[in-house]
């Protein structure tokens, strides 16, 4: 490449507390360049993207977007500079309208200040029309699906004309379909000479959009190759320090049934689901986004209200009403969203390693002994290899990964015997992906039960020993590891969409 | 790939800046600053007048602090979990106007009649609890409304007149000293206190309180009875205020409608300067009786120099404004 980078980073350094997030880091992007930006969890990219979208400041080092120096202090600011950015969170809000999130703070207007409504919809209807969905545009953020408010998210991104956008894991919660809808709509900005900096941890992706890749580790920067030279064995080599096989889940004695679940239906969409996991296997979950996987585990876990049905632990009908009742059956549940339903930010790596089993720690005084306590999320940091300065750093100031470690480390310290994992992999680097893998698989055979939710095929094929299929709410097949293929899986999983839900 | 460093100087170099940052965290733990200033003021004020670092006077700086104290201690439950009590001024009238009518009125003995108000208390309380956790009210609406309903429910047990009369042995819960020194409200403070602290700091349902002010989600997630838990500061702040409403009777020897008008603006004001933070899940019992301290010594300070007592309360506010502005800005730098 020998023409003007569009946007140039010169050393960057920053510095959190306890954590060096990135030293000395040089960052390039040519116009029309779709560029992978890959890393392990922890490895800095995030903290780039947030330097370079005018969240966060650097402590050292240049940026120059067309060969002037900018110092973008806001969103707002990166914004008005032609930086746009799609972060790993969502930052829409929830109370507002499709359309109102789009256009926010430069709604159409009419006569005396008037927002036009129509005009807005129409224009945030095409927005996503081209993403290749039909969300409405007057539909509120908070009736939409995460993987529908990520498309709002992009759209909302590719409205504002950015040169260049920033895209920190926008596929983590997309669908097949939706996630070539994104690729198709990346060339066309490349073809306009916009700049795309793509974040995924799904190398098969990133293979199939990018140009060329810059590899991060522990805060620096490894490397940069044009990916018609990388194989996907030197991109893991050059992420982890080291090579990395897939996981697959090792047969394990399968014993007794655990959880026993006969025509269960709730007020949430669930819809007469017969499900069986027994002692040392692992169950998977496959369906698209919306097909009720998750409301059937908040129903099994007590936190919403059963119609019919039934749930047996241990062979034994049992009344779970709430999250409580279910950790005292001895179920745990990984959430599919850890910083709202996983984690208490604020609090130590230890006392979140800890929230489940407090009662357990406390002698008869109520007291906690500290020691145990200590004891026990040092453990868990070690064996499962939570990268943090100490027990006591705060989870907030972790990385995605070890931040889904340590909700992790909370269900295993209450020796569950049914542990129930919704997207345990979502948002996480290949290198502690495989690590989760082979830890699910080792729990499994200690005789632990899994449940385990993931819209990863191969995740799935790999692990499970069963594999359930839903849509709709209901359960449309089951197959066993030997059977099942991804066409199968997905045959059951639009089984209902083919008609009432078809693309265009 | 020759572009990575070498790791150790960095590592070197990050473990010196923590010890660099544990330093700058002291200072900007907010109570050890609260904590000079309070020494601060006193001999500032002292330099004025110097009865102000008399023993009687400080006798009295403690007392007053030991009942704000207490009063801030029972509000900080609710704060913690992300909630709040603005009853509690109320509730001091009513604690004091209870107790004092359940002996004259009702001729009941001293200490039953104590007991009984603080049982109140804990109905209110429950009741706060209740609508908070079942109906998913935020406490800053229905203490608002028992802030009215209860200083109403005194007049109409007093009919606006002062209950007077009140036996000695009463009396000498506010205006009492142990060896002559120690004012009785301290002693009373330093029992709560370290009930409070003990709670808090070292056992599960404390830590159970500050999870449900960082995250009331994942709290109930992983298995915790957060209703339970909620209810139990709601009553915990009744109580208190309840507690403190007694001592003042017994400092005024008479059960005042009047009293504990404004009280939850002083309780609150001594919880933001102690650190606590309006969004819950933070601040301990040390910081709170040095924020009380510091309104204490802010009121005495105040009546000593001679400062027009229609200030008073402006000064008062003010002195919340800041302590929140502090809280936000540190905030925002995160």
């Amino acid at each position: 490449m020998n023409k003007e980078p569009l946007l140039r980073m010169t050393g960057i350094t920053k510095h959190f507390p306890g954590v060096q997030a990135l030293s000395n880091v040089d960052f390039e992007i040519y116009p029309g360049e779709i560029l992978g930006f890959l890393g392990e969890n922890g490895a800095g990219k995030s903290t780039l993207i947030k330097i370079l979208s005018g969240i966060h400041a650097q402590d050292q080092g240049t940026i120059w977007l067309n060969g002037q120096e900018i110092h973008p202090r806001s969103p707002h600011d990166a914004q008005n500079l032609g930086i746009s950015t799609i972060h790993q969170e969502l930052a829409l809000a929830p109370n507002l309208t499709v359309a109102e999130n789009i256009f926010l703070n430069r709604e159409p207007r009419l006569a005396l200040g008037r927002v036009d409504f129509a005009r807005m919809n129409r224009a945030a209807e095409e927005l996503l029309h081209d993403l290749g969905t039909d969300i409405p545009g007057n539909k509120r953020i908070s009736h939409l699906t995460v993987a529908a408010q990520q498309m709002v998210e992009i759209a909302k991104a590719v409205s504002h004309s950015a040169n260049l956008i920033l895209m920190d894991e926008p596929t983590s919660a997309l669908s097949a379909r939706e996630v070539d809808a994104l690729f198709a709509l990346m060339r066309r900005l490349k073809e306009r000479g916009v700049g795309v900096v793509f974040i995924s941890h799904r190398l098969d992706e990133v293979r199939q959009i990018v140009d060329r890749v810059i590899v991060m580790r522990d805060g620096q920067r490894v490397g940069s190759l044009p990916i018609a030279e990388a194989s996907e064995e030197q991109i893991i080599r050059m992420m982890v320090g080291r090579n990395v096989t897939v996981a697959a889940k090792a047969d394990a004695a399968v014993g007794e049934p655990v959880l026993e679940v006969r025509n269960l239906s709730g007020y949430n969409g669930v819809e007469q689901v017969d499900l069986t996991v027994r002692k040392g296997e692992i169950v998977g979950i496959s369906g698209l986004v919306g097909a009720g996987r998750t409301e059937l585990v908040r129903l099994i876990c007590g936190v919403d209200r059963l119609r019919t049905g039934e749930v047996r632990i241990d062979g034994k009908p049992v009344k779970i009403q709430s999250p409580a009742d279910a950790v005292a059956h001895g179920i745990g549940w990984v959430p599919e969203d850890r910083k709202l339903h996983g984690l208490i930010l604020g609090m130590s790596v230890q006392e979140n390693s800890s929230m489940a089993i407090l009662p357990r720690l406390s002698n008869w005084l109520a007291m906690i002994r500290p020691q145990k306590e200590r004891a026990i999320a040092e453990h868990y940091v070690k064996a499962l290899d939570i990268v943090t300065p100490s027990v006591s750093q705060t989870v907030r100031n972790l990385s995605g990964g070890n931040q889904q470690k340590v909700v992790l480390a909370k269900w295993l310290s209450s020796t569950p015997q049914l542990l129930i994992v919704d997207e345990p992999t979502r948002g996480i680097d290949v290198g502690a992906k495989s690590e989760i893998h082979r830890l699910l698989a080792e729990l499994a055979q200690q005789g632990i039960a899994i449940l385990m939710i993931s819209s990863e095929l191969p995740e799935i094929l790999a692990m499970s020993d069963r594999i359930v299929v839903m849509c709709q709410g209901r359960v449309t097949g089951e197959f066993t590891h030997a059977s099942a293929t991804e066409e199968k899986i997905l045959t059951a999983a639009t089984q209902f969409l083919t008609i009432a839900n078809s693309p265009n | 790939m020759n572009e990575v460093a070498s790791k150790s100087t960095a590592a070197a170099r990050s473990s010196a800046q923590i010890r660099m940052d544990s330093l700058r965290n002291l200072l900007k733990v907010s109570e050890f600053v609260i904590f000079i200033v309070v020494i601060v003021l006193l001999i500032g004020g002292a330099l004025i007048n110097p009865r102000i670092m008399g023993v009687e006077n400080l006798k009295i700086i403690t007392r007053d602090t030991a009942i704000l104290a207490i009063a801030a201690i029972g509000v900080a439950f609710p704060i913690i979990t992300a909630g709040i009590d603005l009853s509690i001024g109320s509730i001091v009238g009513l604690g004091g106007v209870l107790s004092a009518f359940f002996i004259m009125n009702w001729g009941m003995p001293i200490f039953p009649s104590i007991l009984l108000a603080l049982l109140v208390g804990v109905v209110i309380g429950w009741i706060h609890g209740l609508f908070v956790t079942r109906l998913n009210m935020h406490g800053f609406l229905i203490t608002l409304v028992t802030l009215g309903v209860a200083r109403g429910g005194i007049l109409v047990i007093t009919n606006g007149i002062p209950i007077t009369g009140l036996p000695d042995e009463y009396t000498y819960l506010g205006q009492g000293y142990l060896f002559g020194l120690i004012p009785i409200p301290v002693i009373l403070c330093v029992v709560v206190a370290i009930f409070a602290h003990y709670l808090l700091r070292y056992t599960y349902i404390g830590r159970q309180i500050y999870a449900v002010g960082g995250n009331i989600e994942a709290t109930r997630l992983s298995g915790v009875n957060i209703n339970a838990r909620v209810v139990l500061c709601y009553v915990i702040s009744v109580v208190c205020a309840s507690l403190v409403g007694v001592i003042q009777a017994g400092r005024l020897s008479l059960g005042h409608p009047a009293t504990g008008e404004g009280f939850e603006l002083l309780a609150i004001t001594a919880c933001i300067l102690g650190g606590l933070s309006l969004m819950g899940g933070q601040g301990t019992v040390p910081g709170i009786l040095v924020g009380s301290a510091l309104i204490g010594v802010l009121q005495n300070l105040m009546v000593m120099l001679n400062i027009n007592p229609y200030w008073h309360k402006i000064v008062i506010g003010l002195v919340l404004l800041a302590a929140i502005t502090f809280d936000y800005s540190r905030r925002k730098q995160n």
